[in-house]
């Protein structure tokens, strides 16, 4: 690898994924898979059930997760303290609109937000419906040998591939 | 407030350090993944999925490991993977990586998030139509590798390998070798 002459932004791939791997296996020996999409399921029963408890009580994908008093929305709240404290202390540049969105769609904040909300509305309707996300039925079941985790990740990866080339067209291919 | 809250709270800490570290909480990064132009974020976490199967396999050995297979819905898990990838190559964002990088301070990652809250919110009032149509007709079982190899320690090889041949074959096709910061 060639040296430039400026340390780099990033953590190089493979000691972090050293570090990601050790973070996953403390997870599995003292809790059980990971998993993050389930932080959104236990966010939301606790939000609702303060209002509607007796719609919460008779739902099945509320009654099978805990509230917001468990690992699983622990963990996804110290996600965004790690990612705070990571932001803080480091020197990746903090942005409301990715670079490549600028370039294809312009600096509207509205339509970065309303395509982000809606991307994440899929993303979690998706989730839940396989069971998990990228961390808790890819990363976490291939690390099983799952093949739901597999048969999952194979499709992420390909359809992400080719739907990031529909909605940046031209402006991917001249970068 | 259980041993278990601070177990997850640190946990997540780490993770979403880590994470942010290396350029997954960038929608641009991602981006510039799926379009096969930076290939270390994917490698980053093929490799991650490799090291924790290897370590799994230890963890096992040792006794000490907390594993849960989810099952295989053909169509469910099908359904859910294809739509997963349309949501994460529009926005650039997965559930985990909305929690880090909204900390971070990104506010498209916050609505990400709250479009995510939405989506959970809506398919937890649809479960009871949609799991027993897309899910449970389509259940073939928590089926893993080993089913196929026999034992675990052969099913781990052939993970590896197949992971590996992927990182290579990302290396070659994406553009930037070194992380696309070369270009």
């Amino acid at each position: 690898m060639d040296k430039k002459t400026k340390s780099p932004l990033f953590w190089p791939w493979l000691p972090a994924a050293f570090a990601l791997a050790g973070i996953i296996l403390f997870v599995f020996a003292t809790f059980g898979p990971p998993a993050s999409s389930s932080g959104f399921v236990s966010l939301m029963k606790g939000a609702v059930q303060t209002a509607a408890p007796k719609y919460v009580e008779n739902l099945t994908h509320y009654a099978m997760m805990p509230d917001t008093g468990s690992w699983l929305f622990a963990f996804v709240l110290g996600m965004a303290i790690g990612g705070f404290v990571a932001g803080r202390t480091g020197r990746i540049p903090v942005r409301d609109i990715p670079e490549i969105w600028e370039k294809r769609f312009g600096n509207s904040r509205i339509k970065r937000f309303a395509a982000t909300f809606a991307g994440g509305f899929i993303i979690l309707f998706a989730a839940r419906l396989a069971g998990g996300c990228t961390l808790g039925l890819f990363i976490s079941g291939s690390s099983q040998l799952a093949v739901s985790g597999l048969y999952f990740g194979v499709l992420i990866f390909a359809v992400a591939m080719v739907t990031s080339r529909l909605v940046y067209g031209r402006t991917g291919k001249e970068e | 407030m259980g041993s278990e809250i601070w177990l997850g709270l640190f946990s997540g800490i780490a993770f979403g350090f880590v994470i942010q570290r290396v350029g997954a909480t960038s929608a641009d990064k991602m981006a510039r993944a799926h379009l096969m132009i930076e290939g270390d974020i994917p490698k980053f976490m093929l490799m991650a999925v490799i090291l924790s199967a290897i370590g799994l396999l230890g963890l096992e050995t040792a006794g000490v490991a907390n594993t849960r297979v989810l099952p295989t819905s053909l169509v469910a898990t099908g359904v859910a993977g294809i739509l997963f990838g349309i949501g994460w190559g529009f926005c650039g964002y997965c559930p985990g990586t909305t929690w880090a990088a909204a900390g971070e301070g990104r506010m498209d990652a916050v609505f990400a998030l709250i479009g995510g809250l939405a989506g959970t919110a809506v398919f937890a009032h649809l479960h009871e139509y949609l799991i027993p149509l897309l899910y449970d007709p389509f259940n073939v079982g928590q089926i893993t590798l080993v089913d196929w190899t026999g034992n675990r320690p052969a099913a781990v090889m052939l993970l590896v390998l197949i992971f590996g041949l992927c990182i290579g074959a990302i290396h070659l096709l994406w553009k930037g070798k070194n992380g696309g910061q070369a270009q």
